[in-house]
Order: C-alpha cells, then sequence, then structure tokens
C-alpha cells in the first residue's frame, strides 16, 4: 500500500482545524443557554465530606432520594478518605476560595470555623421548620450543648452520637463465672467490680491471675480489659469521676484532682493490676481490641459505638455482648460526633439549606445507625415504633436498646471542644497521653502539658 | 566559547521573518534557553515564588480561613521561645549526624564490594540497588513491621542471639537510632554514584602503586579516597540536605511520637501549618530549615570543599 508522507504545511493545516473544532465543543457555557429553561434551574451544590465504603454508600443513596424530591438540585459529593486529610483540604480550599456549599465538619474544628465566620448561622432557619423546631426533635440539652454558641445561634446540625461502651466476649465470662455489666443503673459496675473482675479474667501464660504468686505480666495471654488512652475514653472517665475535660471558660481543666485521679486509674489498669495491654502489645499483635475480644485475646473492652459496624457482631467467632463502661463516682459517657454544616460562602444558601435539613432526616441517618456506625440524635428515634426503624438483629445485642433509651439520656456528656484544641492537642495533650501509655505518671506528664496546652488555647480565643 | 547572551533581531527585509531570519548565534541562544526553560520555569514557580510567599508569611498571621493580618516580628520571636522547635532541632540533627556518615561509609564500603569483575556481578548489584527503589511509603510500612516489638524481624535476631527485646518505636531513646537503621536501607542510590567513581579511577594508577609496593590500605588511602573526594562530597552535601528534610518515617511510622521524640522540623513545619493552622509561624520555621541548610552548606564547602581533590580543575 501507497503511503503519503504528511508535510508541514498539511501537519499545521490539521491542527488548526482540530484546534477549532475544540473550541467549538468547549463552548458549553453558549450550548447550555441555549437549552431548554428547566435545566438552566438546576442548582449544583457541592458537598464535601470523608468515610470509608459505608460512609460513601451512605452519602451517594442520600442523594438519589435528595435529588428526586429535589429536582432543581444536583449534589456532587467530594470525597475524602480520612477526616484529618479531609479538614486540611477543605482549609486549603478556604484559602483558595473553593470551598464546598455544604461539608462534614469534625468536631474539633468546629468551634475554629464558626468563629471565623466560615459556617452559615441557621439559627433561624432550625426556628422556622416545622420539623427541626419541635420541642425535644434531638436529644437534648447534648444537641443544644454542642451545636448553640454562647449567643444560642446554631451554625451546624449533629445528625448522629457516637459513645463509648464496653464490648464483652460473653464465652470468657460465662468461663469465669461473671455476670457481664449492663446499661441500666443497677448493672453498671463500680470501679472496684471492674477491677476485681478483670483481674480474675486476666490470664497469664501458667493460667495465673495478676494477684496469684508467680503471675508473669510480660507473658499475658488473656488480658481482662482494654481502656484506650486517648481523649475520649480518658474524659468519659473525668466525668465519671466527677473531673471536667474542658471547663465553662473553654480551656483543658484535666490538671484537677478529680480528673487526675481518674487518668492514674487507666493508668494503672495496665502497669500496676496488670490487666490491660499496653498501646504498644496491641500494635504488635496487629490487632484492635474488638479483634482481640474474638480471638479470646481479652474479655472486655471500651471501645466507641461506632466499632459495631466493623466487626459485624453476627459474623463474629465468639458470643459479643454489650455493657455502659464502669463508674468512679457516676456513670458518664462522652457522646460526639462531627456536624453537618453550610459554607458561608455558598452562593445557594437555600438549596444548601435543604440538604442540610436532609442529613438530619430519618432517611439518611437510619441508613448509617441500622449498619452500627452512629446512634440516634433524634427523640423519636428512640421510642418504640423509632428503635424498630433502625436496631438490627446480628448487629445490635440485645440490651442495646437499653444504652439509647435509658443510659445515654441519663449520662451522656456531650462537650463544645475549644478553638485551638487541635494545636493544644498535636503537641502537648496528645503527646502527654501517650506518656501515659507508655507508664508515666500522670503527675509527671499531666499538668505541664495542660499548663502549655491551655496557652496555646487561650492564644487561639483572643485571637 | 562565542556564545552571546544578547538577541539582534535582523532588520533584512530581503530574509524572511521569523526565527529563520535570526544569526545562527541568536537562534542557538535561543534554543540554549529553551532547553534550560524546564529549570528556569521550575525555579520560578518551585522555589523563587514560594520562597518569596513563605517571606511574607513570615511576618503575618495566617490560618488559611481568615486573610493574613500583619504582626511584625512575632513569628520570629516565637522561635526563640518554643520548647517544641528544640525537640524538633534535636531530633533532626541526631537524625542526620548519626545516619549521614554511617551511609556514606556502607555505601562507600558496598560500592568497593561490587567494584569487581566476576560472573554474576550484575546480580549483585540489583540486589544492593533495589533497596532504594522501593517507594518510600512501601519502605515505611514494611520497617515499621521489622521493628515491631514482638515479632518484629530485629528483635527476632535479637532474641535469638540471646538479648531483650527492644521497644523500638515506642521508646524516646530508641525511635531515631530505629529510623537511622531504616535509612541504611536506601543507601542503594549514593552506592552507583560512589561506583560510577571507582571505576573512573584508572588502573594504571594502582597498578604503578603495587610496583612501588603499596598495600590495600596504601591504594585506598593514597588513590581511591582522593580520587573519590568529589563524590564522598558530593554525597556527604546531599546526604545532610535530604536527612535534614526527613518527613515521610516521621509521619508514617510514628508521626512524631513517642512524646514527639521523631518530630523532625519538617513534619513539626507541616502539623504547624495544617493541623495547627498556624502558616505563619510555619513559614518562620521553614527559614530556620533554609538558614539551617545555607549554614551546613557553607561549612561544607569552606572546611571540607579545599580538601576535595580535582584531577581537572580547570574543566
Amino acid at each position: 500500500m501507497a503511503t503519503k508522507k504528511l508535510s508541514r504545511r498539511d501537519f499545521l493545516r490539521l491542527t488548526g482545524a482540530s484546534a477549532a473544532l475544540m473550541a467549538s465543543g468547549l463552548d458549553l457555557q453558549s450550548m447550555l443557554k441555549a437549552a431548554p429553561a428547566a435545566y438552566q434551574d438546576v442548582v449544583k451544590l457541592v458537598f464535601g465530606g470523608w468515610g470509608a465504603t459505608a460512609e460513601d454508600n451512605g452519602v451517594q443513596a442520600a442523594i438519589k432520594e435528595f435529588v428526586k424530591e429535589n429536582p432543581n438540585i444536583a449534589v456532587e459529593w467530594q470525597l475524602t478518605p480520612a477526616a484529618a486529610d479531609y479538614m486540611q483540604q477543605l482549609l486549603t480550599n478556604f484559602a483558595a476560595g473553593t470551598a464546598p456549599d455544604a461539608s462534614f465538619i469534625t468536631a474539633d474544628s468546629f468551634e475554629t470555623l464558626r468563629a471565623a465566620g466560615q459556617l452559615m448561622d441557621i439559627t433561624d432557619r432550625v426556628k422556622a421548620d416545622p420539623q427541626l423546631s419541635q420541642p425535644n426533635y434531638f436529644f437534648e440539652p447534648q444537641e443544644t450543648d454542642r451545636c448553640a454558641d454562647a449567643n444560642g445561634h446554631w451554625h451546624g446540625i449533629g445528625s448522629t452520637w457516637v459513645a463509648h461502651h464496653t464490648y464483652i466476649n460473653l464465652d470468657l465470662f460465662e468461663k469465669a463465672g461473671i455476670k457481664p455489666p449492663g446499661f441500666k443503673d443497677e448493672e453498671i459496675w463500680d470501679w472496684d467490680t471492674y477491677v476485681a473482675n478483670a483481674k480474675q479474667l486476666t490470664l497469664d501464660g501458667n493460667g495465673k491471675h495478676p494477684d496469684d504468686a508467680g503471675f508473669d505480666p510480660d507473658n499475658i495471654q488473656q488480658f481482662g480489659t482494654d481502656w484506650g488512652l486517648w481523649w475520649m475514653p480518658i474524659a468519659a472517665a473525668i466525668y465519671s469521676n466527677g473531673g471536667e475535660y474542658v471547663n465553662k471558660d473553654g480551656l483543658l481543666a484535666i490538671d484537677s484532682p478529680e480528673a487526675m485521679e481518674a487518668m492514674q486509674r487507666l493508668v494503672d489498669l495496665i502497669y500496676k493490676h496488670h490487666v490491660g495491654p499496653r498501646t504498644s502489645t496491641m500494635a504488635d499483635l496487629g490487632m484492635t481490641n474488638t479483634q482481640m475480644i474474638d480471638n479470646n485475646r481479652l474479655a472486655m473492652g471500651i471501645e466507641g459505638s461506632w466499632a459495631l459496624s466493623y466487626i459485624n457482631p453476627s459474623m463474629m467467632k465468639v458470643p459479643l455482648g454489650t455493657g455502659a463502661i464502669p463508674k468512679m463516682k457516676k456513670p458518664a459517657a462522652l457522646m460526639q460526633a462531627h456536624f453537618h454544616a453550610i459554607i458561608s460562602s455558598t452562593q445557594h444558601p437555600e438549596e444548601a439549606w435543604q440538604w442540610l435539613k436532609f442529613l438530619a432526616s430519618p432517611f439518611y441517618t437510619l441508613s448509617f445507625m441500622k449498619i452500627g456506625l452512629w446512634l440516634p440524635s433524634q427523640s423519636a428515634q428512640v421510642t418504640p415504633d423509632g428503635l424498630k426503624e433502625w436496631v438490627t438483629k446480628g448487629i445490635h445485642p440485645d440490651n442495646y436498646v437499653d444504652f439509647v433509651t435509658d443510659y445515654l439520656p441519663k449520662n451522656g456528656v456531650s462537650i463544645r471542644i475549644p478553638r485551638g484544641y487541635i494545636e493544644a492537642d498535636t503537641n502537648f495533650i496528645g503527646p502527654a497521653f501517650q506518656a501515659l501509655a507508655a507508664g508515666k505518671s500522670v503527675e509527671e506528664v499531666i499538668p505541664d502539658a495542660v499548663k502549655q496546652a491551655n496557652e496555646v488555647i487561650k492564644k487561639a480565643q483572643e485571637a | 566559547m562565542t556564545t552571546q547572551s544578547t538577541l539582534k533581531v535582523s532588520t533584512s527585509s530581503s530574509r524572511p521573518r521569523g526565527f529563520k531570519s535570526l544569526s545562527s548565534t541568536q537562534r542557538r541562544t535561543i534554543t540554549g534557553y529553551l532547553f534550560i526553560m524546564p529549570f528556569i520555569l521550575g525555579f520560578l514557580f518551585w522555589f523563587l515564588a514560594p520562597a518569596l510567599v513563605a517571606l511574607y508569611l513570615t511576618f503575618q498571621k495566617y490560618n488559611l480561613i481568615s486573610p493574613p493580618q500583619y504582626v511584625g516580628l512575632d513569628n520570629i520571636q516565637q522561635l526563640f521561645k518554643d520548647p517544641l522547635l528544640l525537640l524538633s532541632l534535636k531530633a533532626t540533627f541526631l537524625y542526620t549526624l548519626l545516619s549521614v556518615p554511617l551511609s556514606l561509609l556502607l555505601s562507600f564500603f558496598l560500592a568497593t564490594l561490587i567494584n569487581r569483575q566476576f560472573r554474576g556481578i550484575a546480580i549483585f548489584r540489583t540486589i544492593y540497588y533495589l533497596p532504594s527503589i522501593v517507594p518510600a511509603v512501601a519502605n515505611a510500612l514494611l520497617w515499621a513491621w521489622m521493628f515491631n516489638t514482638e515479632f518484629g524481624l530485629i528483635n527476632v535476631f535479637i532474641r535469638a542471639l540471646g538479648g531483650t527485646k527492644v521497644a523500638w518505636l515506642q521508646s524516646t531513646s530508641w525511635a531515631i537510632p530505629a529510623f537511622v537503621i531504616l535509612s541504611l536501607w536506601g543507601t542503594g542510590s549514593s552506592m552507583i554514584i560512589f561506583l560510577a567513581g571507582l571505576q573512573g579511577i584508572p588502573d594504571i594508577y594502582y597498578e604503578a602503586a603495587e610496583i612501588d609496593g603499596a598495600g590495600r590500605w596504601a591504594k585506598l588511602r593514597h588513590i581511591t579516597l582522593p580520587l573519590m573526594s568529589p563524590i564522598i562530597f558530593f554525597n556527604l552535601l546531599l546526604g545532610f540536605i535530604n536527612t535534614f528534610q526527613v518527613f515521610t518515617i516521621g509521619y508514617l511510622v510514628t508521626n512524631g511520637g513517642p512524646e514527639n521524640s521523631t518530630l523532625f522540623l519538617v513534619l513539626y513545619i507541616y502539623r504547624t501549618a495544617f493541623r495547627s493552622q498556624n502558616m505563619g509561624y510555619a513559614a518562620a520555621l521553614s527559614w530556620v530549615l533554609f538558614f539551617i541548610l545555607m549554614i551546613l552548606s557553607f561549612i561544607t564547602f569552606k572546611y571540607l570543599g579545599n580538601r576535595v581533590y580535582y584531577e581537572n580543575p580547570g574543566d
């Protein structure tokens, strides 16, 4: 076959023709202008957030449902896998003027963004909404505690809660002849009962318990308990001992005698009573505490409610029970969750509000509650009829209803994380908790860390 | 050399306009600039512009959310009373001082080992070079497992030799040494540079020395080291610059812990900028890094540069 060489002139002609074609193809704006009116009125919202497959699926399903009900609004979901990465991305979006219309906001960034005026004030819209304005539509006072600023203004809606409770390996409890704790007042263990039972449930390689002669703390095969040394479970212990994590001035108060005593008790579980694994031991095993429960290496673990979604009790090798975390002076659990908020710079506040409201609707929240990822935040979801909508056999253990209907409304504590907390935590509080996990005493590390952390917070609040 | 850097546009109407109308010197100059344009653009956009922005931000308070606010010398003053900066400098210097000399020694030693000619030498060269092409993230995760206190290979060896387990990544005293060991894993690239240098030394020098009765040590000291000194100098300088900018392992393996003992300077700059949202102070910290590297490079050039032997200094 004869081939013809492309001359330079032909090449230039071809390039010119292609460029003209592309230019005409890219002139979408003018083409859209010529489109029927119905298409022109669709408002596109950008919604940003983080999450794994479960969150992604939930948001995608919500978008489908929402656009069915609101054909004039389209929602583009921008997903980043990790929350911390997403918040960094959001900050750069703010700097570049490309922030989404609505967004997930982590609890520790909420106050900073609110104070900087980045989150739209939705107080009037909440008040005017026939559904959301109903008294006790949300769990109260927790919802107002987290959403409203000092002047009672709302800048976001929680849509969910998560809190810590005890995950129990029922086989190991039965073997030891110990009745597991529950969520009702009389079923909640006090601290001494907890430590005594944890000792009973701890076994070294020779089958000895921590108080037995010859017990080998370096060769523990079955741990009685695990209480993570990071801020949420630590805060729960502090409130249970009558202390505060953050005081009314928005400063860290974990250097109070009550808080210090509570933290030392947690450290003692590992280094004095030898009933809990070191963080390093868990890292070495390559297991989370719930995986240790599933492998008979742990009898009970204090872990966040969200873990139900990834352990899926129906798939576990051992029967799983749940109960309240042990109490020191009074039962307490810290309730936290991310927020959904409208970014102030949005050009479509009304449409963004419609979307935000939808995110607080049963359709969206139920999908996450059914899989064990979220706890309800609305009163109607804990009525007998409401419970039927989301409590799932195989995911939620039998007594889980008591957790949401009785325990949390009475004992759940919600706090507002102050401005500057991220820096204070990253630089001082986090490393101090690491030092506790490594066995240093509370007295040795906490007062100094709190002093430095509060200087950072004060500076942030003055800004 | 006759190349001129000034352009003279031809005014002759008899010649066609455009590139062809230029003299060959002018065309050569333009072509030359076009060839170095990627570097010039990269320098302008990825160094000079960010450096100017960093200079501006050093005097501002900027959290990425609200507009920057002028704060004068506040960020500079903060440098002198920041306990974390001290910790961070300690971690970075310790890592550099341990890692750079050890890496140089190991890569030089490996290069001399593989600078031989025998059957299958290419396989050995490939094996020693391979670790340095493992992506940094995979490397970091792999070594996190190697240093696992209970099941990590390193502790398995230590225990097999009768030693006790070391909590490599959980102990404030062992975390930096662990990272130094990790850094030795990537010496393949400097080893290859050394190998290229070794192969550039003509055999006749060694033969002449042998005739004069020189042993291995004398040959190494009087021939290899002087002729390799430009390459040692180059690897040393790059080693300092790279270790001072260490980030990936600190971020992925320990995230600065335990208790900020591996809070390397670049990791601290990153945290300050994106976790603490304090871009102004992060910019000030990056100038600290810049000046440290500048001073170190200056010292290296001043005190070691004149000891470097260049065979053809005029070239």
